[in-house]
């Protein structure tokens, strides 16, 4: 059984900075770092110390409140330094190779024979590898709880917002890993699992559309068909007490890479796009988990002040390439420009180099253009004013204006009546985008979630 | 261009310290960034998860706004000189009516921008928030509401009220229950009645008093006249009132232009198209309704013969007074206004509704869609509460139809 949906409502941006497909390859240079910093709201204690020996999937950290989750090293080698971060948080522990093969292995499944698995040991194996930090619950979309189980799974196959990877490329060459990840998800839900693609890949017949075990779904329109939100909301909606585990399928290909080989996955598929990065360096790269980003992005980005950006253009963190490296969670990087110039007038000069989706302005009419976009705000900041024009931009069914309003008031009850538990920030992103009092509707809805999950309810 | 522009951005950077805290001129911050931003756009780069952003921003949509009023300004200072000639009984040609009218109305213009204005900056110099723009739009759009003839301490009265009682109190734009402009125009309309209705040009000739067609109208129907005829008589026909060469307030008298303008709200998606339909058709229905009324009672026997101000068609009270105007640009604020989609439906025919009530059912006060949109402003948070009640039921039952997982 397999669900066609349309999505009405949403917009693509058309964002100059599109990558290619071509795949190539990025080789390890200087030390490999691991960052149980990546997951966010858990804490870690430290197992190693500068100087201690690792093998390969040897043990770095133990999560407190689930002690048999470890953090693990992606390479063999010498622990060189331990980082702390805010209120002694773990960090960063960097590890410099040493070329070893000292490998500490994991329980190997065929393809096939997972299906017979018990779920107990496939979902202890995840725990004890660390790689249960790929899967997400929803509402709020952290690190999924081993203990509760879900009642649907869902995978998430789509790129709609500027600049996500395409899974049908992540997945190329890796069709046994990704389909032993799909049978290993569906020992862990009595529910179904879900595969959800992109309607225009249909005739792709790859190893995503012809995945089996698993409900393979197909959303079509414009962003934010691609999100997870829009997934669950059409298939499986969340009613307030639910659980259901998120993932994207270049997680579930590194789970099955673990399952398949027993051995510690030590690189990743990631793509690296946007306007920011030379044109012949747009596109796919195969590096080593826990590369430096000053590395991987080296001699790839154009002149001038670039802003890199962890995620996609809508959803995304803005980080210091220097200070970061390549997380296990790491599916793709935008870089767009730093863009601080000022207008004459530009408040009502008729732009056609700026895109909009409000009609005032002509770039607004045109149609099949790419646009540049800069990380410029484009105006100040104002009290919410036009209202009523944020629901075309969600695929949810919610009355953004008061729900907004109701979580500015911190009125959680409301909020959860509204569906904001259905939700994740980067639903709004495209609210955000287009609100002309530029407000930040990701940020007052992290932190109304934030407020629920506090309490409780 | 370009050198101008460096010029400009050279100055700033220079006397920007100036304006900062500890500077010479501290708190005059928000004049120097509202001057700063109307001149070139803010450096300031994204914060957040959300990299870009949409190039349109506050200023913009306020001033598309501005642009929808200007055919309306434009005919009212035509108009304005039209009038003046009219009733001093003077012949006079395009020219001359332009300028007579420009020499009427811009002073009106003028005092509402600058009084309106001081308040604005004196608030938001004490506030510490950004001068905004919002006002661009009450200062234009408070005049057009005015007859020509008002005397200029009466809009500077009125403009004050509206902006600090309308507004100001609240917290400013975004904040504020009640359109400023309108609230502005009701004040005038209640503390200076005779200044703001009925016969508004002291005229020179006999029998011509300057009276707009709608105060007429009540006062027909008042004597069971038939109201349509009795008014042709007097020169406003239809089309006549269509045309908008008539006594009136500066902005509303003629239809091309406020059409002109909602079709600029309406296409530049600014104004809301769900609260101007919705409007036409609550008028439009309760006008109807209206034409069913009886014009005569035979209760006790004895035939009395009531008001005949029911009968009128339809169309005009489209064409009479303002309420294409008031729906087109007062009740399309959607700071006033409904803030859920199918609010503004609900909205928007309820002030069609009220419009024709108040202006039928009291002769007292014809000009129904001030009052109409003031009361439906109050009651637009209302609105809202049970749209949402019943999205939320709405949602529930979507989500019950998935109870399959649920067991």
């Amino acid at each position: 059984m397999s669900a066609e949906i349309t999505i009405t409502t949403g917009l693509d941006l058309p964002m100059e900075g599109a990558p290619g497909t071509e795949i190539r390859q990025r080789t390890a240079k200087g030390p490999i770092s691991v960052f149980p910093s990546e997951f966010a709201k858990v804490k870690f204690k430290c197992l190693v110390e500068q100087g201690d020996s690792v093998a390969r999937g040897g043990k770095l950290a133990r999560r407190k409140d689930l002690p048999e989750f470890f953090v693990r090293s992606p390479v063999a080698g010498k622990v060189k330094e331990v980082i702390l971060g805010d209120r002694r948080s773990l960090k960063e522990i960097v590890i410099e190779s040493d070329g070893s093969d000292n490998n500490e292995t994991f329980g190997t499944f065929t393809v096939d024979g997972i299906l017979r698995a018990k779920a107990e040991n496939v979902l202890s194996e995840l725990i004890d590898s660390g790689l249960l930090g790929l899967m997400r619950q929803r509402p709020f979309n952290h690190i999924a709880d081993p203990a509760v189980k879900p009642k649907s799974i869902f995978v998430n196959g789509m790129a709609t917002a500027p600049f996500r990877p395409d899974a049908h490329v992540l997945a190329q060459g890796k069709s046994d890993a990704l389909q032993l990840g799909l049978n290993a998800l569906t020992l862990l839900t009595d529910g179904p699992v879900h595969l959800n693609l992109a309607a225009s890949a249909k005739g792709a017949n790859d190893s995503l559309t012809n995945a089996s075990n698993v409900q393979v779904n197909y959303f079509d329109g414009p962003h934010p068909s691609g999100n997870t939100s829009t997934h669950i909301h059409y298939l499986d909606p969340i009613i307030p007490g639910d659980i259901v585990w998120t993932l994207r399928v270049s997680d579930v290909i590194r789970i099955g890479e673990l399952l398949l080989t027993g051995n510690y996955p030590n690189q990743q598929r990631i793509l690296l796009a946007g306007e920011g990065v030379k044109p012949e360096a747009r596109g796919y790269l195969d590096v080593p988990t826990g590369m430096r980003l000053s590395d991987v992005i080296a001699d790839s980005l154009q002149e001038g002040e670039q802003r890199l950006i962890r995620g996609d253009t809508l959803a995304g963190e803005a980080i210091d390439p220097s200070e970061s490296g390549i997380y296990l969670y790491d599916q793709g990087f935008v870089v767009l420009p730093e863009d601080t110039e000022r207008h004459l007038l530009g408040w009502y000069a008729p732009t056609k180099e700026q895109f909009s989706a409000h009609k005032v302005v002509p770039s607004a009419w045109i149609k099949d253009k790419l646009f540049s976009f800069g990380t410029n705000t484009r105006g100040s900041r104002r009290a919410m004013v036009l209202t009523g024009i944020y629901d075309s931009y969600t695929s949810l069914d919610l009355l953004v204006d008061p729900l907004t309003r109701a979580c500015i008031a911190g009125e959680t009850e409301d909020a959860i009546a509204m569906g904001i538990l259905e939700t994740d920030p980067e639903d709004f992103a495209l609210c955000t985008f287009i609100c002309p009092s530029k407000t930040d509707f990701g940020k007052i809805i992290s932190e109304a979630l934030a407020l629920i999950e506090q309490e409780g309810f | 261009m370009r050198d101008f522009k460096e010029t400009i951005e050279k100055k700033h950077k220079e006397i920007e310290p100036l304006f900062h805290k500890g500077g010479k001129f501290e708190k005059l911050y928000p004049l120097f960034e509202a001057q700063d931003a109307f001149l070139l756009t803010p450096p300031d780069t994204t914060k957040g998860m959300t990299h870009v952003r949409d190039a349109v921003d506050l200023k913009r949509v306020m001033f598309t706004v501005v642009v929808a009023l200007l055919p309306c300004l434009l005919w009212g200072m035509f108009n304005a000189g039209h009038q003046y000639y009219h009733y001093s009984g003077i012949e006079a040609g395009l020219f001359a009516k332009i300028f007579r009218g420009s020499w009427i109305v811009m002073p009106i213009v003028l005092t509402s921008y600058a009084v309106g204005g001081l308040w604005e900056v004196l608030f938001a110099v004490v506030r510490k928030h950004e001068i905004n723009e919002g006002f661009l739009v009450t200062g234009i759009l408070f005049p057009l509401t005015l007859p020509p003839t008002i005397a200029l301490w009466q809009v500077a009265v009125g403009i004050s009220f509206g902006v600090v009682v309308g507004k100001e109190v609240f917290g400013g734009t975004g904040f504020n229950i009640l359109n400023p402009a309108l609230t502005a125009r009701a004040y005038l309309f209640f503390a200076h009645a005779k200044d703001m209705t009925g016969e508004i040009w002291a005229s020179a000739k006999d029998g011509a008093t300057g009276a707009t067609p709608l105060g007429l109208g009540a006062a027909f129907g008042g004597e069971g006249l038939n109201v349509t005829e009795e008014l042709a008589n007097r020169g406003h026909t239809f089309w006549s009132m269509f045309g908008g060469l008539e006594p009136g307030s500066i902005g509303e008298t003629a239809v091309i232009p406020i059409l002109l303008g909602a079709a600029i709200l309406i296409v530049s998606g600014v104004g809301s198209w769900r609260i101007m339909t919705g409007g036409c058709v609550g008028l439009i229905a309760t006008a109807i309704l209206m034409n069913l009324m009886p014009t005569q009672s035979s209760a006790g026997g004895e035939v009395v013969q009531m008001t005949t101000w029911t009968q009128i068609p339809f169309l005009y009270h489209f064409v009479m007074g303002s309420f294409l105007f008031g729906i087109v640009f007062m009740a399309t604020d959607p700071v006033s206004a409904a803030s859920t989609n199918t609010g503004k439906w609900i909205y928007g025919v309820l002030i069609g509704v009220v419009t024709i009530l108040v202006r039928v059912t009291n002769p007292g006060f014809p000009e129904g869609v001030m009052l109409a949109i003031l009361f439906m402003n109050v009651m637009a948070p209302i609105i809202d509460y049970y749209v949402v009640q019943a999205h939320i039921k709405n949602r529930n039952a979507n989500l019950r139809k998935f109870s399959y997982a649920k067991g």
